[in-house]
């Protein structure tokens, strides 16, 4: 790996650690257990590894802003998580700065284009 | 599955404890679900190989239970400027009272050589101990911040209550001042030379160093001790390092911003002469020429001149270790500036 491929790997890890809980968060609005979050997450384009998500989803727990049961499913226990109301609170602040974010970033390269001028 | 649980068994010797049970049967599920998901996929059990590959992907046990710790870091990122700083400030002043401790205080109340080699001996170990503390403080104090957040008092001047006013002035850019000329180069290389030609004269000639005070020397009850012969040398052989230094300069054309290593290693040099004067044992710099005839008229005089010769090298010594010091944490702050600036 050369120095620019492992600056432009840590920048995208950079990038794409807020957007994951953000992602992880919006689809926690509808209960899950971690497989079936990552089968999720995936079918939408956003893949995500097994020992990223799950500790990230018990972090998230130990924030307050997802709650968690066990409960048994085909015939098996499993961890199902869901958002909390202080989850719910912070997901809608979180998506109005990333909205805030996104849209910034939008003009900033439409002003840059020398195609959009 | 023997391998899914030899693998689990493996992720739980790195969880917390206390943790262990819920984490390892959650990623029991997980995995085993996805497992399945895969063989109904294909309609058969995972080989050896599929197997391998899926707990490969999963990441070394190590690397899994790892993302499962809460801190990561020892001090964290809000921390590690001031850290730092505190850091560089506590070395360097330890640096420069192991310093003044090896080249001042050991000579002053014990003798012989080898007990300054042990005390410089001993810096590295000092270093270490300030720097393990000043990191266990501050890692302490960060964990703290962590976890309580509430109970962590603010620091004034720092997180409230911060004065832009308060910053200090503007400093003078590096390397502001005049770069040293080729005829300032030539001259100090002729003066070294000639320097060097004065001081061979001495031995011959010793009124070229003490005018009167030689004819005084000769004629009088005292003599230098030999101690000054090997002091003699030693000045000599780091005057001829120096000239040649400066010649090296000038043939490599960098005597317009002379080395700052170089000059501190010219300047550590320069220590060894006095250290070697002040580790005479019983401070014998001057002895009586007939000290049978003349011990008990001159014993009173003499010890009086060795004393103040021997408290003479020690501020001498002072003096070089502390501008060493300065030096060093100047070249050091230096290199870590052009390092954040690069």
């Amino acid at each position: 790996m050369t120095v620019a491929d492992s600056t432009f790997e840590n920048l995208r890890l950079e990038l794409r650690r807020g957007c994951l809980t953000l992602a992880v968060l919006a689809q926690l609005r509808q209960e899950h257990y971690g497989y079936t979050l990552r089968k999720d997450l995936a079918e939408r384009g956003l893949e995500i590894d097994e020992s990223t998500l799950y500790p990230l989803l018990r972090r998230l727990e130990t924030q307050g802003l997802l709650a968690s049961q066990w409960r048994e499913e085909d015939k098996r226990n499993k961890r199902f998580y869901r958002l909390s109301p202080e989850g719910e609170q912070i997901l809608s602040r979180l998506l109005d700065e990333w909205n805030s974010i996104n849209a910034s970033v939008t003009r900033i390269l439409d002003a840059n284009d020398p195609e959009t001028k | 599955m023997e391998l899914l649980d030899r693998y689990l068994q493996a992720v739980r010797k790195y969880l917390p404890v206390r943790r262990q049970d819920d984490i390892i049967a959650e990623l029991r599920a997980n995995m085993e679900s996805q497992i399945e998901d895969r063989e109904s996929e294909l309609g058969r059990p995972l080989t050896q190989g599929e197997s391998d590959d899926f707990l490969r992907k999963m990441g070394h046990p190590m690397l899994v239970a790892s993302r499962y710790q809460p801190q990561q870091y020892l001090i964290g990122p809000t921390m590690f400027p001031m850290y730092f700083y505190v850091l560089r400030i506590a070395m360097l002043w330890a640096f420069i009272i192991c310093m003044i401790v090896a080249a001042v205080v050991t000579p002053l109340t014990q003798t012989g050589g080898q007990a300054v080699i042990d005390a410089l001996f001993r810096t590295p170990g000092v270093l270490v101990q300030v720097a393990a503390w000043i990191t266990l403080v501050f890692a302490a104090f960060d964990f703290a911040r962590t976890r309580y957040p509430q109970a962590c008092p603010e620091i004034p001047g720092i997180t409230q209550n911060w004065n832009p006013s308060s910053l200090p002035p503007l400093e003078k850019a590096e390397h502001s001042g005049k770069p040293r000329s080729f005829t300032q180069t030539i001259i100090e290389i002729v003066m070294g030379v000639l320097f060097l030609g004065w001081l061979l004269l001495i031995p011959h000639h010793p009124f070229v160093l003490m005018g009167p005070g030689a004819a005084y020397l000769q004629a009088g009850p005292f003599l230098l001790a030999p101690v000054w012969w090997t002091f003699y040398w030693l000045l000599i052989a780091m005057n001829i390092m120096q000239v040649g230094w400066k010649c090296i300069e000038l043939a490599r054309g960098t005597w317009e911003r002379p080395s700052p290593i170089l000059q501190i290693v010219s300047k550590a040099f320069g220590l060894i002469p006095i250290v070697f004067l002040l580790t005479t044992p019983d401070h014998r710099y001057v002895l009586l020429k007939n000290p049978l005839a003349n011990q008990m008229h001159y014993a009173q005089t003499l010890h009086q001149v060795n004393e103040g010769l021997h408290f003479a090298f020690i501020v001498v010594c002072t003096i070089i270790v502390v501008q060493l010091a300065f030096d060093i944490g100047k070249l050091i702050w230096g290199g870590y500036r052009n390092h954040l600036a690069g």
